[in-house]
């Protein structure tokens, strides 16, 4: 038989006829089909081939739950893992079958299938076990290559984007529930937001005949008429084609917005929206999931979930075959039958597993009115059939097996309500005996949960429950008529496998369609001792799936409480994870990517650098020049060795503004810089600076910077560029806990001046040009003062400090006329031999001098102490953050690492950053013993001024080691290099250069 | 000042105002200072806002105010102003003028718009007009003042080009 079209009562007709690819052959389906209603309306049943025994597989439902149906989308850059039962298509589309080779029908990894005795539960575990380095060499990259149904694709740049709602209520799910919940709450003053996963509203009134009609009224005609109420509500807003993926704390749901249903990728458009929704109330309204039943060989294409061949003919308007075979332990195929037999279809049989008695009337009118053969209290042995449904067994009342012919079965093993969101939200589930499912019990957020995603399968009962749930709201009473034709009860029949009268190695009764787990692996877990649901899961891969188990999870679980003989509600559940279905890693990141992958930060000087050929370093969230390259040919290593010889001739310039700078200011503001650095700053001169340091509690270098006094009541600090914003948390939080008597206040300035850091031989005749009415000379501007100075209708403050060993200055100037002055100082100082460098350049001359970065030279394990920084210590401070703690035995004993410098017995032997500092002139090729290190390489450049290279380090009671000889290890030889430990001042231990 | 995006619902200007940031305990002394300088007394209550045609002060926190000019003001009255708040050891005023950025955002669809970028609910209920709030929006720690019919934000100014790409990327998509 041949799929027929429904343009009686359907939501696709066949008006608008859209032709696709699958498998390179072009077909034809209709506007508003899925990958899977366009198939099935061209009898194509196989779609694709299974995980792991690449067994042919075909549609098995027609929603989100799909387990088979996962294909390739190749004109969407090679979209894999799309669930053709949820996928529109559109003119053009391309779609390709996956994990198969070389087609679909002929596939070379059936092979698997053939091998299948031997890959059961834990094959994997027991089987990789050695010899050793195959897992490494061999197992893993087999493994790795023909794992996955889907291919990746190479290139693809996303345009998925993120939107966030504030709202008072959100309705998961658009079906006949949510809009009776959503129409209590229109033109009130609640802000509603409604979340639909399908492309039009009214869930189930779109895929069956179960309610005739409401308020006397057409489904369809009732769901137009509220949808325009919905809309015209100004506090209700409607996201269709929005899927809650995720229910998280405090009320906050991630739903994904697929963007591009039924057309193309728009090249402008962004594909995904992610939503980011908080809200005070969600109802769940979102439905329920039919399970399947395991027999014998269940996932053979032509065998489908009952609701979902139902939902075809409604939804999609095809019906898959007129004459399917029916198999339930339940009144839910009710509907189905009745449909069918309205349209004109007469199934081939009717098998229900329940006893005569128990099926109501109204089913058993039908099936002998229309002469449908009907088998109850029996059940499916197994299916048959080469590549699709051919054969079915029936093991009758009399426990007898009748095979019939028959090309589709649908099936039913009960309803579960969709309590992914409400576990997901930590709501607590319990188990129903009556209807043989867990459901919800206690919200744990606020949380209300109706219609069939509650458990509630009577639609006699849905409007009282709507009117009692959200009788908190105070807002109107529903009153509303519902036809109902379907039965009252379930009435459900426990059945999750039933027995397997044919023996054979290749005939699988499924449990997880897929995974490829079967009926048998759930025995030998348990067997095996993984009689915990949740290992027992890890061990078989059951529900593991992309779907995760969303038709089979309660299955297994009833399986296996029957193998442990205990109830289901002894064996537990696992706990559903977001998200509810797979999300695509562009929607999580949303526009977080490429040129906005990080927020970046740049100076008012940044175009000039830009033009100037700068070379970038990420500095936190800055972008600092690097180096400046000379010429395209110029490496890193030569243009910083240009630019540090070029300062120690003339005169360099460093834009500095991403140092952190901090105003202090307040009655107090004395006493608390004492408290916050080690430096003593109570005989310190008005507008004079000191180079500071800043410990933790732990007596640990924290920071440094330099302390610039203006008064008693004001200084301001600088800070490095990384560790800004942690000072000044840190300060406030001390200011504002620790000394709270303090009459102190801090205001972030970093960003309120552009600074310039200018040195070299040349910067006092460059700053004089610049700057004319100052006097630059020793006397009147010595080393560690500054000044304010009138510059057009603002102040700049020019600090005379240096961080590379040589005469220097610091200028802070508005930005607002910081490129104007950076670039006035070229005017003044490129005759005078003014380069710009970077901060390469700045670690190394820093370097030279033996000064410490925070960060490099040290690691958060580093006293002032161990640096010889005894002299920044005020010692007769009465406390300071740290202070304590600098008494310690640990921080205060002989031995420990301290600063040194490192220079090559060899010169020209090139000492790596990170190295170890040991004993030994070489490394064993075989190490049998931890080989003693007495410290690590800490900043290591080659000095243009000295000509060789020079090193710094931190070692094991290094003061101590001066003058002597030992060996740093190199990266690519066990030789070490022979050194000498030197005072780690390489260049002017005079200051000479400093203070000229 | 610059337009950055200007559509059907949504207006987007660049603009650019003088800032003082002032910090200080002493609500009553403060604010007899400031009300001499400027004709507006400090909001008593956070994230108020009190404004007139030229000047909006902000309360951000129990001790901490800002003072935005929205009109074109001398640069040295604004240095002259931090100097007399200054001169009080007890407050801490620094001129935020020229490190911070602002944007002018209005049209009926600026909360649908912004909600691309910040996760703030910027409901009338939630975020009435004249009050202020510090939050992230593309990622970045702004300041949004609620005016009448329009917000106005500020961030530090070297993420100006970050930011300003982001609005502009967030109209587009």
């Amino acid at each position: 038989m041949t799929a027929l079209n429904n343009n009686k009562n359907s939501r696709v007709t066949d008006s608008n006829k859209v032709s696709f690819i699958f498998d390179g052959k072009k077909y034809f389906g209709f506007d508003g089909d899925t990958i899977a209603s366009a198939l099935l309306r061209n009898n194509i049943k196989i779609i694709g081939r299974s995980f792991k025994y690449h067994r042919p597989r075909g549609i098995y439902t027609c929603g989100i739950e799909e387990p088979n149906a996962l294909v390739q989308i190749l004109s969407e850059k090679d979209e894999p893992n799309t669930r053709a039962t949820v996928k529109k298509i559109y003119s053009g589309i391309k779609i390709l079958s996956q994990n198969r080779w070389p087609s679909l029908k002929n596939d070379f990894g059936y092979i698997n299938n053939l091998l299948s005795p031997i890959f059961s539960a834990g094959f994997y575990y027991k089987t990789f076990m050695g010899p050793k380095g195959f897992w490494k060499n061999i197992y893993e990259p087999l493994i790795r290559r023909s794992a996955g149904l889907g291919k990746p694709p190479k290139e693809f740049r996303s345009k998925s984007i993120h939107h966030h709602h504030n709202v008072d209520i959100v309705i998961v799910g658009a079906g006949l529930n949510g809009l009776l919940a959503a129409s209590k709450f229109i033109d009130t003053d609640y802000d509603v937001l409604i979340l639909e996963q399908d492309n039009i509203l009214g869930g189930s009134l779109n895929s069956s005949q179960k309610i005739k009609t409401i308020d006397n009224l057409d489904t369809h005609v009732w769901t137009k008429k509220t949808e325009d109420l919905l809309k015209k509500s100004k506090n209700i807003k409607i996201l269709k084609n929005t899927l809650a993926t995720s229910y998280n704390q405090i009320n906050h749901i991630i739903a994904l917005e697929d963007n591009s249903v039924g057309k193309p990728l728009a090249s402008h458009k962004p594909e995904l929206i992610l939503h980011k929704i908080r809200t005070k109330h969600t109802i769940l309204s979102n439905g329920h999931i039919e399970r399947l039943i395991s027999f014998r060989n269940n996932d053979l294409p032509g065998i489908m979930l009952a609701g979902s061949f139902e939902k075809y003919i409604f939804r999609y308007g095809v019906i898959p075959e007129a004459e399917p075979i029916i198999f339930t332990n339940n009144s839910s195929t009710f509907s189905l039958l009745k449909s069918l037999v309205d349209l004109g279809c007469k199934p081939k049989a009717y098998i229900d597993v329940r006893d005569e008695s128990s099926i109501e009337k109204k089913t058993k009118t039908i099936l002998k009115t229309n002469k449908i053969p009907f088998y109850f209290s029996s059940e499916i042995e197994g299916c048959d059939g080469n590549k699709k449904l051919e054969t079915i067994s029936i093991r009758n009342k009399e426990k007898q097996i009748e095979k019939i012919s028959g090309t589709m079965l649908c099936i039913s093993g009960g309803i579960n309500p969709d309590v992914h969101l409400f576990t997901q939200s930590k709501g607590l589930i319990k188990w129903d005996e009556k209807y043989l499912t867990f459901k919800p019990e206690t919200a744990f957020q606020n949380t209300i949960t109706i219609g069939s995603a509650n458990g509630s399968f009577n639609f006699k009962r849905i409007i009282e429950e709507i009117n009692e749930k959200l009788s908190l709201f105070n807002i109107n009473e529903l009153k509303i008529d519902l036809e109902i034709d379907c039965p009252e009860d379930l009435n459900i029949m426990e059945l999750w496998e039933t027995n397997n009268e044919k023996k054979s190695f290749w005939s699988k009764s499924f449990i997880d369609i897929q995974n490829d787990v079967t009926t048998k692996d759930l025995h030998q877990a348990v067997s095996e001792g993984f009689d915990r649901i949740e290992h027992l899961k890890r061990f078989t891969t059951n529900s593991m799936g992309t779907d995760q188990g969303k038709i089979s999870s309660i299955n297994s679980l009833g399986i296996v409480s029957k193998i442990l003989k205990k109830n289901i509600s002894e064996v537990g559940t696992t706990i559903y994870r977001p998200p509810y279905a797979p999300l695509s890693f562009s929607a999580i990141a949303g526009r977080s990517t490429y040129e906005f992958y990080d927020p970046t930060r740049k100076t008012s000087i940044h175009s000039w650098h830009v033009k100037n050929r700068a070379i970038f370093e990420d500095v936190g969230q800055w972008k600092r020049p690097w180096y400046f390259k000379k010429n395209d040919k110029e490496t890193m290593y030569e243009a910083v060795q240009r630019e540090s010889k070029e300062l120690r001739n003339a005169a360099g310039i460093l834009d500095g503004s991403t140092l952190g700078k901090i105003e202090i200011k307040g009655k107090d503001a004395l006493e608390f810089v004492n408290l916050i650095y080690t430096n003593a700053f109570t005989k310190m001169k008005p507008m004079t600076a000191r180079y500071a340091l800043m410990l933790g509690e732990d007596g640990m270098i924290k920071d440094d910077g330099i302390v610039c006094k203006i008064n008693d009541q004001h200084f301001i600090v600088t800070t490095t560029t990384g560790g800004a914003a942690k000072v000044l948390s840190d300060m406030e939080e001390y200011a504002q806990t620790e000394w709270p008597h303090l009459n102190v206040y801090l205001n972030s300035i970093t960003e309120q001046f552009s600074t310039f850091n200018i040195s070299g031989p040349k910067s006092r005749a460059i700053m004089r040009k610049v700057f004319s009415d100052v006097d630059f000379s020793n006397d009147k501007f010595p080393f560690m003062s500054f000044k304010k100075v009138n510059y057009l209708d603002t102040e700049v403050r020019i600090l005379r400090a240096s961080f590379t060993g040589e005469l220097g200055y610091e200028v802070y100037v508005t930005p607002k006329y910081g490129l104007e002055l950076w670039e006035k100082f070229f005017r003044y100082g490129e005759n005078l031999g003014l380069i710009p460098y970077g901060t390469e350049t700045m670690h190394l001359l820093r370097a030279e001098k033996g000064y410490i970065v925070v960060g490099q030279d040290t690691d958060g394990t580093v006293t002032p102490l161990d640096l010889n920084l005894n002299w920044m210590i005020g010692k007769n401070k009465k406390d300071f953050i740290g202070k304590r703690s600098l008494s310690r035995s640990d921080t205060s004993r002989k031995g420990r690492k301290q600063l040194v410098g490192i220079l090559a017995v060899d010169k020209s032997k090139i000492i790596e950053e990170g190295q170890h500092v040991v004993k030994s002139s070489s490394i064993p090729s075989k190490i049998k013993f931890p080989v003693k290190y007495l410290g690590h390489i800490t900043s290591s450049y080659h000095s243009p001024t000295l000509n060789h290279y020079i090193a710094m380090a931190m070692v094991e009671g290094g003061n101590d080691l001066i003058g002597k000889k030992l060996y740093v290890t190199q990266n690519k030889s066990s030789e070490n290099i022979s050194v000498e430990i030197v005072k780690p001042v390489f260049l002017d231990p005079e200051n000479k250069r400093l203070l000229s | 000042m610059k337009e950055i995006f200007s559509i059907s619902g949504i207006d987007i200007f660049q603009r650019e105002f003088n800032q003082i940031m002032i910090r200080g305990n002493e609500h009553n002394q403060l604010n007899q200072i400031v009300n001499k300088e400027v004709s507006l007394n400090l909001p008593d209550k956070n994230l108020q806002i009190i404004n007139n045609d030229n000047i909006l002060i902000a309360r951000h926190s129990f001790d901490q105010w800002n003072l935005i000019y929205f009109n074109d003001q001398n640069y040295r009255d604004v240095l002259k102003l931090v100097s007399n708040l200054n001169s009080n050891n007890q407050v801490c005023a620094s001129d935020y003028s020229y490190g911070q950025v602002y944007f002018d955002i209005s049209g009926e669809k600026k909360n649908y718009y912004l909600n691309k970028l910040t996760h703030f609910d910027l409901r009338l209920k939630k975020f009435p007009v004249n009050t202020m709030a510090q939050t992230l929006i593309a990622r970045i720690d702004c300041s949004i003042y609620h005016l009448k019919e329009k917000y106005i934000i500020t961030c530090n100014k070297s993420f100006e080009d970050y930011f300003t790409q982001r609005l502009a990327d967030s109209i587009n998509l």
